[in-house]
């Protein structure tokens, strides 16, 4: 095949963000259509050259196929969406139904959570697996806060143990997200800025664990709710087919859901730290796109 | 004027549903049956054929398997479903509706 068939070819792969095994039969389709269509154009006398340069004028723009083809594609079914809501809702039924008490439930939680996202990495990386992904990694950031309350002398445990491992973990999830399609990065991150927000209401002065609790016990309900909004979040990306929607359910409900945390915290969480937030948010949404631009464009650097 | 890419855009689910009813074809081979058929007129774009035809096995309504070639060449064959035949019926029906009410209008002499 041509350089500019090759070319073509690899830019529709680059925007499609579709599942290995569908990206694979994609691109096998379209291959097989262009082998047709420059037999076709050999045949009436053109060149190589010139057949492969007719063949990309005729198929049109590869951005616009790959994005049609994206958008024929990235509506989730019913399944998958109850599959990719279930960690927000299981967390909303944690704190609704105040089992977030009993140890038993937690840690049928942590193995549940463990379970799917191990289960999903390795089986191509479905689109319900990144909401799973998002909360197991939610004990390596327990995990780092708990440091915080170490006894004077162990800070050494966290500078030369946690905090390499920890970012090598994160990292390497990241971008290994990010490589499959950025959307599903802000998707893993979705809770983040609403789990600070109830760490800051419930934790504004440090008294671990006895007043924790008890602020806790006493926001639960709202809690519980704040987790049900970004189920239903999470339901209406998977069922949404065209990106830029996606992104807006993805903004939209970070701000709501913030500003519902704002407003049931009791003066728990100031206008500053709100303001904060808002911006965090904000880019955990989009940074990923960023990131995704630089990976890419610093995958294709030519070497010295 | 509406544009005639635009009267393709609205008649592609019923273009290909129908193509496809009569006989299990790949992506290719439509393109070309339908510039034949038509006599040129339905000249697609060929890189928008394909997400079409992906919108339309997704909706359940055609499906696409992979048929080996001579010369270990695969090609991915599309055939109708039931539910597909159900719409296209439907489709054809409302077509063939238009086309009476537009004949009609067109030609008055005829009534």
């Amino acid at each position: 095949m041509s350089t500019s068939l090759i070319s073509y070819v690899n830019s529709i792969r680059d925007n499609l963000r579709l599942e290995p095994s569908s990206e694979k039969e994609v691109i096998d389709e379209l291959q097989a259509h262009i082998e047709d269509k420059l037999q076709e154009l050999k045949e009436a006398g053109l060149s190589e050259d010139e057949a492969a340069n007719t063949c990309v004028s005729l198929l049109g723009s590869a951005k616009l196929v790959a994005r049609q083809l994206y958008e024929a594609h990235s509506q989730g079914t019913w399944r998958q969406t109850l599959l990719a809501s279930m960690p927000h809702l299981f967390f909303a039924l944690l704190f609704a139904l105040n089992w977030w008490r009993g140890s038993g439930w937690l840690l049928i939680m942590l193995v549940l959570v463990l379970t799917m996202a191990v289960y999903g990495w390795w089986h191509g990386k479905p689109t319900w697996l990144f909401p799973w992904l998002g909360y197991s990694l939610q004990p390596v950031v327990i995990a780092g806060l708990s440091l915080l309350y170490l006894p004077t002398g162990w800070s050494w445990l966290a500078i030369f143990l946690y905090i390499p491992l920890a970012s090598l973990l994160l990292y390497s999830i990241t971008v290994q997200t990010i490589k499959r399609d950025w959307l599903y990065c802000s998707l893993m991150l979705l809770p983040v800025p609403t789990i600070i927000a109830w760490f800051l209401v419930v934790e504004p002065m440090g008294k671990f664990p006895e007043y924790w609790l008890e602020r806790i016990h006493n926001f639960a309900p709202w809690i519980g709710l704040s987790f049900l909004a970004l189920a239903v979040t999470v339901a209406l990306f998977i069922r949404l087919r065209q990106r830029w929607v996606k992104v807006a359910v993805l903004v939209i409900s970070g701000l709501l859901t913030l500003i519902m945390v704002a407003c049931y915290a009791e003066g728990g969480l100031g206008l500053l730290a709100l303001l904060v937030l808002i911006v965090l948010m904000l880019g955990l949404v989009l940074i990923p796109a960023l990131l995704e631009h630089w990976i890419k464009h610093g995958k294709r650097q030519p070497t010295a | 004027m509406v544009p005639r890419r635009k009267l393709i855009k609205g008649s592609t689910d019923s273009l290909l549903l129908c193509l496809i009813s009569q006989q299990p074809m790949y992506g290719y081979q439509i393109i070309k049956e339908l510039e034949r058929r038509s006599r040129g007129y339905f000249k697609f774009k060929e890189g928008t054929l394909y997400p079409a035809l992906h919108r339309l096995e997704k909706a359940g309504l055609i499906l696409g398997k992979w048929q080996s070639l001579a010369g270990g060449r695969q090609r991915r064959y599309y055939y109708i479903t039931n539910k597909g035949n159900s719409v296209m019926v439907a489709k054809m029906n409302q077509w063939r509706d238009f086309l009476v009410a537009m004949n009609l209008i067109i030609q008055p002499e005829s009534i």
